[in-house]
């Protein structure tokens, strides 16, 4: 089998797990919708302040169910040891990776659209052309995110405070992500005129193509039993 | 371990006494000395755990790790000690603990957070082949990342006093020694203290093979 129809079948393998589990996905998603609804009520509601924090609140609403993402990602193999099972299978580790990878990206990507779209709700931003560069923002930070999280997440998965011990790890690592598209999301929606957003989006396409070779180099070692 | 000791001393005298006091910032200054020390000995105990882990995935072996472990431990000191002096410098100075926009202010803080991660990530995992492997994996990317958050926050911009720069450092002659002086002082500290950690590691794992080998009788 080639390698590209190689990773295909482990992207499916992970997309069929979460269909059939749809439990866990969704509670991922509410838990999203449910840090919106918190800082809605820790803020004054409707404020002034609030809306000059909304880019804030958005990007944790974002980053929080994006770790639970990843510690299922790699539990759901645990479990039944299909871990084991996928490493003893003649596929190339770099397969393996890229298969969780793209898998984790895909996932995140959809549960973090529908939190900017219950976000523009909740907050009373509109809807615009704009939203669509702040997908942009999200689809790019989420390649960094899966990147760096789908080599930390095979790291924990079999420390017991893996919950805990997975955001530790990764939130100083990919702070870099986190930087330009909050920045970039508070220009698009609080800036009178977009100046930096170009640079935003060329720092963020950098920094993922750096962790993403970090983690297809490096995941070989951390499989590799 | 003598001529650390004087290293020390020398440098404290360098520090207080000899180099005169800064007009406009006052005594506070002095704290200068040993932070710019303590910082460029980050780097260096962090390139030492970069070192270590590439060593351990290439070679296997375990005084790779040893070295990593070390360099991991006393480069938290010392970021501590910068993240704890910068402060009671910049109060006065910048009236501000913590500023925000700074990007070496930023980067210091976002390795301390690395290296303190690692620390956790070690702690966690039962001793072994794996725990060397993931920890040499941490550190690299550990270090790796270290440019990329000073970029990313490079754009802010920065309130840092930049010292040293093409043209010469812009201080005083009595000033450079003392700073010269502080910074060989801390850098042989830092050694010093590495070569301790990794010597008791060094030892704690032969005690724990005599007591295999006793146990086995």
């Amino acid at each position: 089998m080639n390698p590209i129809a190689l990773t295909w079948v482990l992207v499916g393998k992970d997309l069929k797990i979460e269909y059939r589990s749809r439990q866990a996905y969704l509670t991922t998603v509410f838990f999203a919708l449910l840090i919106l609804v918190i800082f809605n009520f820790a803020f004054d509601p409707g404020s002034p302040a609030t809306r000059e924090a909304a880019p804030g609140i958005l990007w944790v609403a974002l980053l929080f169910p994006g770790i639970i993402r990843l510690n299922r990602s790699f539990q759901v193999e645990m479990e039944e040891g299909t871990l084991y099972g996928l490493i003893l299978s003649p596929a190339d580790r770099g397969v393996l990776f890229l298969g969780k990878f793209l898998a984790n990206w895909f996932l995140l990507i959809v549960v973090d659209l529908l939190v900017l779209l219950a976000f523009v709700i909740v907050y009373n931003f509109s809807f615009s052309v704009q939203l669509l560069w702040i997908a942009l923002l999200i689809v790019l930070s989420a390649l960094g995110f899966s990147a760096v999280g789908t080599l930390l997440g095979a790291m924990v998965s079999t420390i017991r405070t893996r919950e805990v011990m997975l955001p530790v790890l990764l939130f100083p690592i990919i702070l870099p992500i986190i930087l330009p598209a909050v920045n970039g999301t508070q220009e698009i929606l609080l800036a009178q005129e977009i100046q930096s957003l170009g640079r935003s989006v060329e720092l963020l396409v950098a920094f993922d193509v750096i962790y993403l070779a970090a983690g297809f180099v490096l995941f070989d070692y951390v499989v590799a039993d | 371990m003598i001529p650390l000791y004087f290293l020390m001393v020398l440098a404290l005298y360098g520090a207080f006494l000899y180099a005169p006091t800064e007009r406009e910032m006052g005594e506070v200054q002095r704290i200068f000395y040993f932070h710019v020390g303590a910082a460029w000995n980050c780097f260096l105990a962090f390139f030492g755990v970069f070192l270590g882990g590439v060593g351990y995935l290439i070679t296997r072996k375990q005084s790779w790790d040893h070295l990593a472990a070390s360099c991991t431990e006393v480069g938290v000191v010392f970021t501590t000690i910068v993240l704890v002096t910068g402060p009671i410098w910049a109060r006065p100075i910048w009236n501000t603990w913590w500023p925000w926009g700074d990007p070496r202010v930023m980067t210091t803080m976002v390795l301390w957070l690395i290296y303190v991660a690692y620390l956790m990530l070690r702690s966690s995992l039962p001793e072994g082949e794996t725990k060397y492997k993931y920890c040499a994996v941490f550190g690299i990317i550990g270090f790796l990342d270290v440019p990329i958050v000073w970029f990313s926050i490079r754009w802010w911009r920065t309130i840092h006093p930049v010292v040293i720069t093409s043209s010469g450092a812009e201080l005083e002659p009595e000033m450079i020694h003392a700073l010269f002086v502080a910074v060989i002082a801390m850098t042989v500290l830092c050694v010093t203290l590495v070569m301790l950690r990794m010597a008791m590691r060094l030892n704690s794992s032969m005690a724990e093979e005599v007591t295999d080998a006793v146990q086995r009788v």
